[in-house]
């Protein structure tokens, strides 16, 4: 599981690369950590290279959400593999989420 | 301005009064008619008697004048020879007789030579003065020449004059009885007249009255009065009375003898009505008699009736509106308790059909090969206060059958609040006795009707055959395997009863094939004519036949029964709701392809573990890499889980998974011997909410029930048992 933030045209690009199940979402969590410190621009969290979520991966997204929230930001999710977006759909997640 | 409307509905009502109104009067006319009748009838009948009594009275009175005078014939004679003496003759006669105003004796011309041609002498009473005198002497009086004279010197008869009126006192009435006189030598000497004053005569006719203003009249033959007592009677038209006597016209023969006639009148003077009798009769002819009644007096008994009648009739009306009235009433009243009844029935029918719809349907449960449910409820009323019911949660079946106190509607209501209370209860609770817990402590709040309900409560976890349930005072249930037994059950209080009471689940492993029989006591206590209950005997003995034919199946069960209990109480009728639920476990064992098992630390990083040992159980069976997923996910979320939660802090502890798979299921089992923790119980997280008001975290149990076909959750000895299902269309990867 590898977790890249980058900052590319005033936006944080977070790459999620394999499967953020329990056992990595301490990890993923960790990578984070610095853009709720920061959150100071818009987020995009590309999900081309994610294969699998579980919940404890929901909740992180959810955390991170919330603070951007707080600051103004925006969270954009971007390429769900279908199965992903249907764990979104089935938790409600969908909606909370601005999905490209 | 107020209008009365009469409504429409009255019209009937005031139809029949207006029909008895005439026909009452209608009667009272008749009555009458028939009445006034009778009492002319009658009167005529008095008045004849009247007119003969009263006939014969005045010929009596007059036979004793005319006798009288017969028998002094001596007198005269003897006195004959003395002219002189006749004065005093006269003078005498009418001392002797107060009723004689005059009397005369006209001496046949030249009787007596010296007396001159005409000797005449007369004794009249002038008041109290008599007086007598030589009339013949008096200037220009020719007695001779006077008709009466000549008549009775010629026909040689006595008679009566016609009346006249007395020249000294105009009030009063005299009629002249005339008669001869004879010597020795039977040669007529004189003629005798005896000046009558009538009023002896009308006195006499009037001693008596049929009627307070009635009189009677006395008439000659020429039908002039001889006697008519005015200024006695009321009415003054006897002056009309006798024109129309002389007027043969209006008259009419009444009496048998013809001689009676009558006719009516009207006083013009007093617009009174009245009718006269007239009669003839021969003991005094020429004399007529004639009675005056007036109708006001003969008919009053007739108006005094008229009146009672009238007011009898009114206060008839009266009764006859208020019977009316009341019966109209009543009949209303029995209508619209006839429609309200009707109402009720059909709001019954209504309810009965809401209660039928309550229990659960057959095919909700149809597509299940694990057990076999048939249900009969049969209420003694339109509706019931038994119950049973049942849900499938989870892998478990719930059933429940009761018997709410009473019968009818109230304890239909109490039936219903239980059906729901029970089925909303057992969506997040899976111990019967927590259930039977939470029913009886709502069941008991605001209980002031003091119902109860009998109540069992089970739960059989389908996988496994356990049984748990939880009696509430109602009948112990039969367990069918190879015999019929009653399933061991502490009987704790009804529901409704205490609030705080504890119940206790009970718990038993049910075999493949095995069965349970439940029913209320109106299987126990259905009576027949001779008072005898079917009781607990009969049902372990049908139950027992059932076994030895073979046909253990619910719906068999059930039928066997309903028949027997019926050939049983034989048309007597049924005194109370008749309920039987039966269950009959049948799990299908079908032979695994693929079973493997693998034991977790508490520890997340233990989950890539767990990933790695599904992918690889998935693999091996060929799914298609969604459903393998999905079943990654739901097996990570439970495990997950029981890694956070099961075990206290720092406390090491153990989960074990076990993969089974037959050809079209694949089954996980996780086992942990940390706190029990049931997540079948756990509330559905809601996936509405924003972002703001959803909570990080919880949606582990949510992924997992939505992820699996279904998932099971039991306590045994200690450990939790989480038994998660999908149905998968993979095959095995030969290797």
């Amino acid at each position: 599981m590898n977790t890249n933030v980058t900052e590319k045209d005033g936006k944080y690009i977070v790459s999620l690369e394999g499967e953020l199940d329990t056992a990595h979402a301490l990890e993923v969590e960790q990578a984070m950590q610095p853009l709720h410190e920061l959150s100071d621009k818009d987020i995009t969290i590309d999900c081309t290279q994610l294969e699998y979520i579980a919940s404890s991966g929901l909740r992180i997204l959810l955390a991170l959400l919330k603070s951007a929230k707080a600051n103004g930001n925006k969270v954009v999710l971007s390429n769900l593999n279908d199965e992903i977006k249907d764990v979104f759909k089935m938790t409600g997640f969908i909606d909370l989420f601005e999905i490209k | 301005m107020k209008k009365t409307k009469i409504s429409s509905d009255k019209i009937p009502q005031i139809a029949i009064l207006i029909t008895a109104a005439v026909l009452m009067l209608l009667i009272s006319v008749i009555r009458q008619n028939y009445a006034r009748k009778q009492i002319r009838n009658n009167l005529e009948r008095n008045a004849e008697m009247e007119l003969i009594i009263k006939a014969i009275d005045i010929r009596h009175s007059v036979e004793d004048v005319t006798l009288a005078l017969r028998n002094r014939s001596w007198e005269f004679e003897q006195f004959l020879h003395y002219p002189d003496s006749l004065f005093a003759v006269t003078r005498r006669i009418v001392e002797e007789n107060p009723n004689f105003a005059g009397c005369c004796i006209a001496m046949v011309p030249n009787y007596y030579p010296e007396k001159g041609p005409l000797f005449e002498p007369y004794t009249l009473r002038r008041g109290e003065v008599i007086e007598t005198v030589q009339l013949a002497s008096e200037e220009g009086h020719d007695y001779s020449k006077n008709p009466d004279f000549i008549i009775a010197a010629k026909n040689d008869t006595s008679f009566w004059s016609e009346p006249y009126q007395d020249e000294n006192d105009p009030d009063v009435t005299l009629i002249t009885y005339t008669f001869p006189l004879y010597d020795a030598y039977g040669d007529m000497a004189a003629v005798v007249g005896i000046d009558l004053n009538t009023e002896w005569l009308g006195k006499l006719l009037n001693s008596r009255h049929m009627f307070p203003s009635s009189y009677n009249l006395l008439l000659s033959g020429t039908n002039k009065l001889i006697y008519s007592p005015i200024g006695e009677i009321k009415h003054k038209d006897v002056n009309q009375i006798m024109g129309l006597i002389n007027d043969s016209t209006a008259k009419r023969t009444v009496s048998a003898s013809g001689r009676i006639t009558i006719f009516s009148f009207i006083d013009w003077e007093d617009h009174a009505k009245g009718s006269v009798y007239y009669y003839t009769p021969n003991s005094i002819r020429p004399w007529s008699i004639a009675v005056i009644n007036y109708d006001d007096e003969v008919y009053e008994p007739l108006i005094k009736m008229q009146w009672r009648n009238l007011l009898l009739t009114l206060a008839a009306l009266l009764i006859l509106a208020f019977i009316i009235q009341r019966s109209v009433r009543s009949l209303s009243k029995l209508q619209q308790a006839n429609l309200e009844r009707e109402h009720i029935e059909s709001e019954l029918n209504i309810a009965r059909n809401i209660q039928m719809s309550m229990l659960p349907l057959s095919d909700t449960v149809a597509q299940r090969d694990d057990f076999n449910i048939a249900g009969l409820l049969e209420p003694a009323k339109m509706v019931g206060g038994d119950l049973y019911s049942y849900l499938i949660r989870d892998e478990k079946l719930f059933f429940c059958i009761g018997d709410v106190s009473g019968k009818g509607v109230p304890a239909a209501l109490v039936m219903a609040v239980a059906n729901s209370l029970f089925r909303s209860v057992s969506a997040h609770e899976t111990n019967p006795a927590r259930i039977m817990q939470a029913l009886n402590e709502i069941g008991c709040q605001r209980n002031e009707q003091n119902m109860f309900v009998t109540f069992i409560i089970g739960v059989l976890d389908l996988p496994t055959g356990r049984l748990r349930y939880c009696n509430a005072g109602h009948e112990k249930p039969f367990v069918i395997g190879k015999e019929a037994k009653l399933l061991p059950a502490k009987p704790h209080l009804p529901l409704g009863v205490m609030d705080d009471m504890i119940y206790t689940a009970q718990e038993t492993v049910l075999q493949p094939g095995e069965s349970l029989f439940l029913y209320t006591d109106g299987l126990t206590e259905a009576k027949n004519e001779s008072h005898e209950l079917f009781g607990i005997k009969r049902i372990e003995k049908g139950l027992q036949d059932c076994i030895t034919n073979e046909s253990v199946t619910p719906e068999k069960l059930i039928q066997t029964m309903t028949n027997r209990v019926n050939g049983f109480v034989d048309g007597a009728e049924q005194s109370d709701d008749l309920t039987m639920l039966a269950i009959q476990y049948t799990p299908q064992e079908k032979p695994l392809v693929f079973r493997e098992c693998l034991t977790l630390n508490n520890k997340v990083s233990e989950i890539s573990k767990l990933n790695a040992f599904v992918q690889s159980a998935t693999t091996t069976l060929n799914m298609e890499k969604g459903l393998a997923n999905r079943i990654k996910l739901a097996v990570e979320e439970a495990a997950t889980n029981v890694i956070n939660y099961a075990y206290p802090n720092g406390i090491e502890g153990n989960i074990e998974i076990t993969i089974e798979a037959d050809e079209s299921r694949i089954r996980f089992i996780l086992t942990d011997s940390g706190a029990e923790f049931d997540p079948t119980g756990v509330s559905k997280a809601d996936t509405t909410l924003s972002i703001n008001e959803r909570p990080i975290g919880g949606l582990g149990v949510f992924l997992v029930r939505n992820l699996m076909d279904s998932i099971n959750y039991e306590h045994i000895k200690g450990k939790n048992i989480l038994r998660m299902e999908k149905r998968y269309a993979g095959q095995i990867v030969k290797t």
